[in-house]
C-alpha cells in the first residue's frame, strides 16, 4: 500500500495517497491527527481505505498537503507513482531487468 | 475509543479487540449472574434497582458512554465542570479523582469516525432492545393465549415482565458501548511516526 502510493478501497469503496504523502514528508500520524481535529486511530482507518473522510475532511486533508483532492482521494486505483514519473515502459523495465539491461 | 483503561489509578492496555471481548464477556456474566441471584433470593421486590445500579456502575468504570471513565468515549460530549472544591478523602485514597486537563478534554472528543461507530452502534442496539420487546409481547401474549405455558413458566406474570423489563433496561444501558468494543478492531499501538533519514 505504501510502496506504489496505492491504498485499496476497504469498505470505503475510496483510494487514497495519504499514507505515502505522510511517509513522504516525515509527518507522523498523531501530529496529522492533531492537525486535523480527528483520533490518530481514524488516521489509519483512513490510510487503509476503511474509512471514508467527510468533504470537510478530506479538504481539510487535502489543504495540508497542498493538493488538489483528487490527488490524494480517487474512486479507481491510482496508478503506480514510478509508472507516473517514469512512463509504464520505464517502470516495467526496471522491475524486470533490474536496470542491468 | 481509548485504549488503555484506568482503574483505581491503574492503566490497562486493551488495544487488543481480543482484550475488550473478553471484558464484555465478563461484565454481561457478572450482570447475568447478579439478575438470576436478585430475582432467585427476593423476586425483585426491593432489589430489581441493584441491577440498574451494576449497569451504570459497569458504564462508569469500564464501558464508558455517559461518563469519564471506561473505554467508550462520552457519546455526548460536554465540557467538564470545572469543580472548585477539593477532592474528598475518601475519592483520593480509592485514586478515583482525576483532574480534567486540557489534554484530556481533547481525548474525550469523539471525530467524525468515531460519531459515526457511535450512530451505528446505537442502531444495531435499538434492533437487539426492539427484539427484547418483541419478546415481551411474545410471552405475554402466549401466556394469554396458551395456559399450559403459564404452568410451564412458572414465575410470576408481574415478575416475568418486570424481569424482562430490567434485562431490557439493562441493555439500553450498555449495549452500544460493547458493540463498540466487540467490533472496533486492534488498535494500532505505533502512532505512525515516521523518520526522515
Amino acid at each position: 500500500m505504501v510502496d506504489n502510493g496505492k491504498a485499496g478501497p476497504g469498505e470505503s469503496g475510496l483510494f487514497n495517497r495519504i499514507a505515502v504523502l505522510r511517509a513522504e514528508r516525515g509527518v507522523s500520524r498523531q501530529d496529522l491527527a492533531d492537525v486535523l481535529g480527528v483520533n490518530y486511530q481514524t488516521i489509519g482507518f483512513l490510510e487503509r481505505g476503511d474509512y471514508g473522510p467527510s468533504l470537510k475532511l478530506a479538504f481539510a486533508i487535502a489543504e495540508f498537503f497542498k493538493l488538489p483532492i483528487e490527488a490524494i482521494f480517487a474512486t479507481e486505483p491510482f496508478r503506480l507513482l514510478s509508472e507516473q514519473v517514469y512512463g509504464s515502459a520505464a517502470g516495467t523495465k526496471g522491475l524486470r531487468g533490474g536496470g542491468g539491461r | 475509543m481509548r485504549a488503555e483503561l484506568v482503574l483505581m489509578g491503574r492503566r490497562l492496555d486493551m488495544a487488543r479487540r481480543a482484550r475488550r471481548r473478553a471484558l464484555v464477556v465478563w461484565i454481561y456474566a457478572a450482570l447475568a449472574g447478579l439478575i438470576a441471584a436478585v430475582w432467585s433470593l427476593s423476586h425483585w421486590h426491593g432489589s430489581g434497582a441493584y441491577i440498574i445500579w451494576a449497569a451504570l456502575i459497569a458504564c462508569r468504570f469500564f464501558l464508558g458512554g455517559y461518563y469519564r471513565g471506561g473505554l467508550v468515549k462520552p457519546f455526548q460530549y460536554r465540557r467538564p465542570m470545572r469543580e472548585d472544591a477539593a477532592p474528598s478523602l475518601p475519592a483520593l485514597k480509592l485514586r478515583m479523582y482525576r483532574p480534567v486537563l486540557a489534554s484530556d478534554e481533547a481525548g474525550m472528543r469523539n471525530d467524525e469516525r468515531e460519531l459515526h461507530q457511535r450512530d451505528r452502534a446505537h442502531y444495531l442496539a435499538y434492533q437487539a432492545m426492539g427484539m427484547a420487546v418483541v419478546l415481551l409481547a411474545l410471552v405475554a401474549s402466549m401466556r394469554t393465549v396458551l395456559p399450559p405455558l403459564r404452568a410451564w413458566i412458572r414465575m410470576p406474570a408481574d415478575e416475568l415482565y418486570y424481569g424482562l423489563a430490567l434485562i431490557t433496561l439493562t441493555l439500553f444501558l450498555t449495549l452500544p458501548q460493547a458493540i463498540l468494543m466487540w467490533t472496533e478492531p486492534d488498535m494500532e499501538q505505533g502512532q505512525g511516526i515516521v523518520s526522515r533519514e
